[in-house]
């Protein structure tokens, strides 16, 4: 478990070395992420003008919902996609044979390479929001909260890892799998209202297909005293499931690129 | 465990590959029922390679070259036969083999374009755990080698193609491999830095005792580096020896170049004695078939008032061109 982690911290470090050379993108990415905090704030006044709360979550819980849905954001955008475009472009290149004959795991290392870091002011500006919420929500904080709300936001960005892993990894089958991966990025937009507000079918769809439910609405449930054990349970059993598949998939799109299957 | 460093017996990788006339009607029905044909990239080949050795890995575009690399550093499974390099089954995949084997291929990068080649070298470091000492040490000397200094420390993407290479190079060595399999190393580099690239494969090889696998379309890299070539050829070993073997056996031609003093300025009739490559008041070419040669050589000494005259093999491009356009045999 630690050499993921140690090789991730050493790519992180070159990144950043780098980026910080580019200071413009670093304006402009904090230029894009307050307008589009700003609407989104804007669009959550409106809702509340008209009523008091919206699916059982008054205005300041739906405020913590828009933090956590910020901050995802940020974590996914800077820690994973980047990583999956960088695969999906190796596949197409053929450059992923480099990777395979690196004398380490493979899915770690295309799972570790890049972090966008100006992604990281969405992480900021998420936990801002978070803590406005916070105040006004006048919570007490408890070892249980924080423990509860932890780790569902870890497992939650675990869930988002393998389904665009999931997706990415198709690109060994049909290679240009690209608009798969833009459509579950705005399908993620639905993850800024409380997954309760949606019918049915979509809910099940955001649960389970595409766990914006488990990446937005459950750590937000966890942090406003909504989350039950059994429900923290669950949500580590279906992290554990989604790996497991995710793994899977990974080592037979391997056999499937190294020509074992055929 | 065998002494050689690279054993491949009776080699074989056939591609599935689809099969569909042209036109809507046949493409719809492709979807339904697929048909596919074999496509027999690597049809049998065996050889053995022992450690130290440099051989040059011939054969046209298409031949199988690439697949049989592939195969060798463990990305491609194969559909039959035996293979073992370094004493391992490449195709596991285990961290043993892959810290004793690199693959470079001159059509791509896997430097990060982003970022200077030495932030690069750092991630090997880290992947392949080198000591840092040691690392050190290598990184240095071999950059020192490639005259690259400064270059390191500027993004890949803002250096020549020949610069990228040499760093290119040099991120691949660093773990210090025992078995290169190099595909094109010097594609597309002036004479320069193939001459440069060519002392830093020998350089290595020599103080490593590494095995080198080398494909090059440049013979004179394989002239440089390679005693010995293996040639293979629609997927099936064409040859195995040494260089000058294979120009003895392949070659069904000499080439006779012959002074002669001055002959008052008649010109004697040259075409009698083989083809006429150029023919000057005092100089001739003449291109005979090998077989014939001796007696020609003894004709020519004998009716004409000669200096000099020498029996040279033909140039090596030649000889290759001539073994590759043998027709695949069907069976």
């Amino acid at each position: 478990m630690l050499r993921p982690l140690k090789l991730f911290g050493l790519f992180a470090r070159i990144s950043v070395l780098n980026e910080v050379q580019y200071r413009a993108n670093f304006f402009m990415q904090v230029l894009q992420s307050g307008l589009s905090l700003g609407t989104g704030l804007i669009v959550l006044n409106v809702v509340y003008s008209y009523t008091d709360t919206l699916g059982g979550w008054s205005q300041a819980e739906l405020l913590a919902i828009y933090g956590v849905f910020v901050l995802m954001g940020g974590l996914i955008g800077s820690l994973v996609i980047p990583n999956m475009w960088a695969f999906m472009e190796d596949v197409r290149e053929g450059r992923l044979d480099f990777t395979l004959t690196k004398p380490e795991d493979s899915q770690v290392l295309i799972s570790v390479r890049v972090v966008a870091i100006w992604r990281l002011v969405d992480v900021v500006l998420g936990i801002a929001v978070l803590s406005v919420a916070i105040a006004r929500m006048g919570l007490e904080a408890s070892w249980w909260l924080a423990f509860a709300f932890a780790s569902t936001l870890v497992m939650g960005m675990i869930l988002l890892y393998c389904v665009l892993l999931l997706a990415s990894i198709l690109s060994f089958w049909f290679v240009r799998v690209w608009e798969l991966m833009e459509m579950m990025q705005s399908i993620f937009q639905a993850g800024r209202w409380p997954v309760g507000i949606y019918p049915d079918w979509l809910r099940l769809g955001l649960t389970y297909l595409i766990p914006v439910a488990f990446a937005v609405t459950v750590p937000a449930e966890a942090l406003t005293g909504r989350l039950t054990p059994q429900l923290l349970a669950g949500t580590f059993v279906f992290t554990l499931v989604a790996l497991f598949i995710t793994r899977r998939l990974w080592m037979l799109g391997l056999r499937n690129y190294s020509g074992a299957s055929a | 465990m065998s002494s050689h460093s690279i054993v491949v017996k009776e080699l074989r990788k056939t591609y599935k590959v689809p099969e569909r006339e042209a036109g809507l009607k046949a493409a719809i029905k492709s979807l339904v029922a697929r048909k596919t044909k074999d496509v027999h990239a690597v049809d049998g080949i065996s050889f053995q390679i022992e450690p130290g050795e440099i051989v040059g890995f011939l054969g046209p575009n298409g031949a199988g070259k690439t697949t049989t690399l592939k195969m060798l550093s463990g990305l491609l499974y194969p559909t039959a036969g035996e293979l073992s390099v370094a004493g391992h089954v490449p195709q596991k995949r285990q961290r043993e083999f892959l810290q004793q084997i690199t693959l470079v291929m001159g059509q791509r990068s896997q430097l990060n374009w982003d970022i200077p080649a030495i932030d690069s070298y750092d991630l090997y470091r880290a992947i392949y755990g080198i000591p840092q000492e040691q690392f050190k040490q290598a990184r240095d000397e071999m950059i020192e080698i490639m005259q690259l200094k400064e270059l390191v420390k500027k993004p890949v993407r803002n250096l020549s193609l020949g610069e990228r290479m040499k760093a290119e190079m040099v991120g691949a060595l660093l773990h210090q491999p025992n078995v290169l399999f190099l595909d094109e190393p010097t594609i597309g580099l002036d004479v320069t830095m193939q001459r440069r690239i060519r002392a830093f494969i020998q350089e290595y090889n020599q103080r490593y005792n590494a095995t080198v696998l080398l494909t090059s379309h440049y013979m004179a890299d394989v002239q440089a580096l390679c005693k010995r070539v293996i040639v293979i050829h629609h997927g099936k070993l064409l040859f195995d020896g040494e260089l000058t073997a294979l120009v003895e056996r392949f070659s069904a031609m000499k080439t006779l170049v012959l002074t002669m003093s001055d002959m008052n300025g008649k010109t004697p009739d040259m075409a009698k004695y083989g083809t006429v490559v150029t023919q000057e008041p005092n100089r001739v070419v003449l291109r005979v078939a090998k077989s014939d040669a001796p007696q020609v050589t003894a004709r020519l000494l004998a009716d004409l008032p000669v200096t000099d005259l020498t029996v040279d093999d033909p140039p090596i491009e030649e000889v290759i061109e001539s073994v590759f356009d043998t027709p695949e045999e069907k069976p």
